[in-house]
């Protein structure tokens, strides 16, 4: 553990040396007109991969339905040069896997302005569909599915206040940062029931189970401009490619943004088993049944010799 | 210590495993009963997906039924014969039962039709062994349903396609056992167990046979049974686990001849009565859980 927060205080220290350069280039940018200008984005300054590109996004359009993965297609060119960065890129699952701590840093080349770092970590998404019980006979049952399309099977956003205070609703849901707004409603809901209670239970759910983590007290902040989350994958969130989104927020917009890709996949044996398992599923499970024949017959054997 | 199953994809502590997979195979080395009905509950509760809990559920089975087998056959106490009659019916059963099974996991309504069935059998088996084991109990006797003979049986010879069993003693037709085989095959598929629970009282009440090869032709039919199901989860749900059966099996093997051990040395009445009461608890918590209302009303599923 001491390791890992060596290394990342070094890469911060890289980071913010690198970053100094590109910090004198935005403070010699006019601070205040930039604000009224709608959607003016900046040329890139000198030195190309060091300077964040400025971009100021308008609130967006008002949309009928939410949709996640929006910063994605939002902003007209994603200023993809934001310095942050994640520890680990690829998380091996293996036999002794228990989850992943995973820290996403960075350095807020506009710190002296103000403004707002939001962190948001989604895991791939998933058709889920919620059931709500009701009362048949004397017997509680499951009603009927009401089906929802992308919803993110993980979703952690981590801020230093919260999010109400930094982003205009609207922004939050066409961001995706608010997990309830993320999953989109396919198809209709049971008669005389309202869907919103569904997306409610679904938020709920998740959140017991640790798959949805929203910590307004998350984000550590250092000298003002490095910031850092530590968020925690659980052992139960599903495998799959992860994209860890930076914002960076000011008077209620979004500024810029950074992804970054993180891989949890299965390493090992677990890898082996489960490629045998689904690429020869008979004969795995033949090779079941020969282990349970063995140690049947083994037991046997042995416990009737001793 | 922990560790992470490929297939369930969430990580156990393989210790627990192990000894809980002792415990419920001690107990059904003591009672010559298969402990699925037990075992499926509590990998439940760990939180195992249910699809791979019944899945892997079958391969511990079949590891505990060689076992039994294997003892029961040395003692002669197998009727091979009708053992292969009530393994066609099972096999078939089974089959039936895995495409019931994904049906209704389809819809959603499976753990409720699980749940009615585990309170179903769960009391009435419960119930039948209670009373039998009193009764052995009072009047001091073995157990048994020896009192019934040959020559009392009636409808199974009314039957069609008769046929000799002389290992049994019977003469009988080939439909009631294959029905029979069938009826419990499907179960095994749905609830994730053996069977034998219901199986061994089917055959002394419905089948007269002698109590002396009831078990080990039961765990015969059990066996065969358990490995098709094995086989058929892994080809067609591929939601069986094989790190999670290595662990219950290796808990399962030694616990039962620990079980079987210790077993000879204890009042088979008493026992029988201690695991009456066992099984007519977890019905009722069962039918408890139906029937109280909720604090979650919503469930979650994958689309």
């Amino acid at each position: 553990m001491s390791l890992r927060a060596a290394a990342l205080a070094c890469a911060l220290c890289a980071l913010a040396a690198g970053m100094s350069g590109a910090l004198a280039q935005t403070q010699d940018a006019p601070p205040a007109t930039a604000q009224e200008a709608p959607t003016i984005v900046q040329p890139p300054p000198e030195p190309q991969d060091a300077s964040p590109r400025i971009i100021e996004a308008p609130t967006p359009p008002p949309r009928p339905r939410p949709r996640p993965r929006a910063p994605a297609a939002e902003p007209p060119e994603p200023s993809t040069d934001f310095p942050a960065a994640i520890t680990d890129r690829d998380i091996a699952v293996t036999s002794d896997y228990q989850g992943f701590d995973v820290t996403v840093f960075g350095y807020n080349p506009e710190w002296r302005r103000g403004g707002d770092i939001v962190v948001a970590l989604r895991g791939p998404t998933q058709p889920t569909v919620v059931r709500r019980k009701f009362r048949f006979l004397a017997f509680w049952v499951n009603g009927d599915p009401v089906r929802f399309e992308e919803a993110p099977s993980f979703l952690a956003v981590y801020s230093d206040r919260p999010l109400n205070q930094i982003a205009s609703p609207r922004l939050i849901l066409a961001l995706g940062l608010d997990p309830a707004a993320s999953a989109r409603l396919a198809g209709q809901t049971p008669p005389g029931t309202d869907a919103s209670d569904y997306r409610r239970a679904l938020v709920r759910l998740r959140r017991a189970a640790g798959l949805y983590i929203e910590n307004p007290n998350g984000l550590r902040i250092d000298n003002e401009m490095l910031f850092q989350a530590q968020i925690s994958i659980p052992a139960n969130a599903p495998i799959g490619d992860y994209t860890a989104d930076v914002y960076y927020f000011r008077d209620q917009r979004l500024i810029s943004s950074r992804q970054s890709q993180v891989k949890v996949s299965r390493e090992g044996i677990e890898r082996q088993v489960h490629e045998f398992a689904s690429d020869w599923p008979f004969v795995y499970g033949l090779l079941t049944v020969a282990i349970a024949l063995l140690a049947g017959w083994l037991a046997a054997i042995v416990f009737r010799r001793t | 210590m922990s560790i992470y199953l490929p297939i369930a994809e969430m990580p156990v502590d393989a210790l627990l495993i192990l000894v809980l997979s002792g415990i419920v195979g001690f107990l059904s080395g003591l009672t010559g009963l298969g402990g699925g009905f037990i075992m499926t509950p509590m990998l439940l509760f760990l939180g195992i997906p249910a699809p791979v809990a019944v899945a892997t559920q079958a391969s511990q089975i079949t590891a505990t039924s060689v076992s039994a087998l294997m003892t029961q056959s040395r003692r002669r106490s197998v009727d091979w014969r009708m053992g292969m009659l009530l393994t066609v019916g099972g096999v078939l059963g089974s089959t039936f039962g895995v495409s019931i099974f994904s049906s209704l996991l389809a819809v959603g309504q499976i753990d409720i039709l699980i749940s009615l069935l585990y309170v179903l059998f769960l009391g009435v088996v419960g119930a039948l062994m209670l009373y039998e084991s009193f009764n052995a109990i009072r009047t001091k006797r073995p157990l048994a349903a020896a009192t019934f003979t040959s020559s009392s049986n009636t409808f199974a010879q009314k039957l069609p396609f008769l046929m000799r069993f002389p290992r049994s003693g019977l003469y009988i037709s080939v439909l009631p056992p294959l029905a029979l085989g069938f009826g419990v095959g499907v179960l095994a598929a749905i609830m994730g167990i053996g069977g034998a629970f219901i199986l061994a009282p089917a055959m002394i009440y419905l089948l007269r046979m002698p109590t002396n090869v009831v078990i080990g032709t039961a765990q015969f039919q059990v066996l065969i049974v358990a490995a098709v199901v094995t086989l058929l989860q892994a080809t067609v749900t591929q939601k069986v686990d094989v790190l999670l059966a290595v662990l219950m099996i290796t808990g399962g093997v030694v616990g039962a001849q620990f079980g079987a051990r210790f077993g000879a040395r204890l009042p088979a009445e008493q026992l029988r009565a201690a695991l009456a009461l066992v099984v007519l608890g977890a019905g009722l918590k069962i039918l408890f859980d139906l029937v109280r209302p909720p604090a979650e009303l919503f469930v979650l599923g994958a689309g």
